[in-house]
């Protein structure tokens, strides 16, 4: 029978792979994301055409398929090993797979933001003789954060769930261990497993009502 | 010579002809009044002179300086529109403040990006700019505030100080009054007097007749993209020469 504390400490080293990957995801997607926004809002209409129909197949499939497609098809192409070998492979291939779902979502959430400023922000920009990167930065950007906070909270706090689907290409994430203990007749690392999910969404919820608070001094 | 001279302006919307061939002048120092009817195309030939539409052919000079010449030269590039658009100001029907800055912040915000670089005037001169059309716009309590706390008609004034705080040679309203309760659209209307007053460059698009008639030294009537009428206020809303103008005017008189 293995100790309480084992079972504990081996929970917490499988839920840095969970931490690994969220971070990894956002570092990688909120830009990437970005990028998509741009592309889908090109007045280049093949780009645009592109970049959306792209987007439509990424949130119209599940994220598990696109997880296992990304991870088994260069193997079973003959694509050679894009990922490396072994283990790394399998968390490479994750992440791989995690931006690009996430960088579409975040994609419509920035676009949505983007379009909801009023046009006259920008119009109001140009005749005072501003650059268009001056009223990117200076008019437009932080009415864009903060209309899309509440949705990029909503869309981070799934993030942190979703990273236990790693666990379908074997990844030992927080949910496979526990699991495991269910062979030994043991329920409670399941259960725990949850606490684990509580306190870090719960952090993420305080710091992302803080920057909603700071935020609060104006009205868009 | 006339401040501004404007010749054979044209602008197509996809077949919808909405500018057809404008002519005007406006002297320095005085208030040109622009009245027609909806969709009559004042609004985008003041948004033509601010270069936030780009008109098909016709020729805009300011101070004897070709600005624009539309359908002959080469598209101007974005560098170019900008500098030449702070000839000319611009307040829209609904302000367009920036809603993450404070009301002195929106008036001095462009100025020191246009200072950038340059540091021909010091940001404390252009703060002290701005403190001093914020209190010719009776604001001057207000410099703190975020737009949001400002009722309408203090959030078009401040617009009004946004605009002058660049100096630009002509001024132009777009029915600054339009989007205001009744009540509030008499503090704006006597900030745009009290700019005439000072012999202000302006050119006024409204839908406040009386004003017009009152604060303006010349009056053109547009309607479906043409100037069927223009001359003095008196003469426009007194004796008005053409049919069109009488129909107009008397809609206006039945409060239509
Ligand atoms: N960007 C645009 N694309 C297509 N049509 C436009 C555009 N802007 C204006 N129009 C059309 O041009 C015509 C003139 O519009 P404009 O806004 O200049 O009129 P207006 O005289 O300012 O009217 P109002 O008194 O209602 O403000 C209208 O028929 C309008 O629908
Ligand atoms: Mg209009």
């Amino acid at each position: 029978m293995t100790s309480v504390q084992t079972i504990i400490g081996r929970l917490f080293g499988s839920f840095q792979l969970n931490l690994q990957l969220f971070f990894l995801t956002l570092l990688f997607s909120l830009p990437l994301g970005l990028l998509i926004a741009f592309g889908a809002m090109s007045r280049f209409k093949p780009l645009a055409l592109l970049t959306k129909g792209f987007v439509w197949v990424i949130r119209g499939t599940p994220l598990l398929l696109q997880v296992l497609i990304i991870f088994f098809a260069p193997g079973l192409l003959d694509w050679g090993a894009p990922w490396g070998s072994g283990m790394s492979a399998r968390f490479t291939a994750a992440t791989v797979a995690f931006v690009i779902n996430y960088s579409c979502y975040f994609s419509e959430i920035f676009r949505g933001g983007i379009q909801g400023v009023p046009h006259g922000q920008m119009e109001a920009g140009q005749v005072l003789g501003m650059t268009k990167g001056q009223i990117f930065r200076r008019v437009t950007l932080l009415q864009v954060i903060k209309r899309i906070l509440p949705a990029m909270s909503n869309e981070v706090i799934t993030l942190v769930k979703d990273t236990s689907l790693a666990r379908i290409i074997s990844i030992k994430e927080i949910l496979m261990m526990a699991q495991e203990y269910t062979g030994q007749g043991l329920i409670w690392p399941l259960f725990s497993t949850g606490i684990f999910f509580l306190v870090f969404i719960g952090i993420l919820t305080i710091v992302f009502g803080r920057l909603e608070k700071r935020l609060d001094y104006f009205r868009v | 010579m006339p401040l501004l001279v404007v010749e054979g302006i044209e602008k197509r919307f996809d077949h919808l002809e909405v500018l057809k061939n404008i002519n005007f002048s406006l002297d320095q120092g005085k208030a040109l009044a622009i009245i027609g009817a909806s969709g009559s195309g004042k609004t985008t030939l003041l948004r033509c002179l601010n270069f936030l539409e780009y008109p098909d052919s016709g020729r805009i000079w300011v101070d004897g300086e070709l600005l624009l010449d539309a359908g002959q030269q080469k598209r101007l590039s974005e560098a170019d529109v900008r500098f030449r658009r702070l000839n000319f100001g611009l307040v829209f029907q609904s302000f367009h403040l920036f809603p993450q800055y404070t009301v002195l912040r929106n008036v001095t915000l462009a100025v020191e990006l246009l200072n950038r670089g340059k540091e021909q005037t010091k940001n404390s001169a252009i703060v002290a700019d701005a403190r001093a059309l914020l209190n010719q716009m009776g604001l001057s309590d207000k410099e703190n505030a975020y737009p949001h706390q400002l009722s309408g008609g203090q959030q078009q004034r401040v617009a009004i100080a946004r605009a002058l705080a660049l100096k630009p040679k002509i001024l132009c309203f777009d029915e600054p009054t339009s989007a205001l309760d009744p009540e509030l659209t008499g503090e704006v209307l006597r900030v745009v007097r009290s700019l005439a007053d000072k012999h202000t460059t302006m050119l006024i698009v409204t839908h406040e007749m009386a004003f017009a008639r009152d604060v303006a030294d010349h009056v053109i009537f547009m309607d479906q993209g043409i100037i069927v009428e223009e001359g003095p206020p008196d003469q426009v809303f007194g004796q008005p020469k053409e049919e069109r103008t009488r129909q107009f005017l008397s809609r206006y008189a039945q409060g239509g």
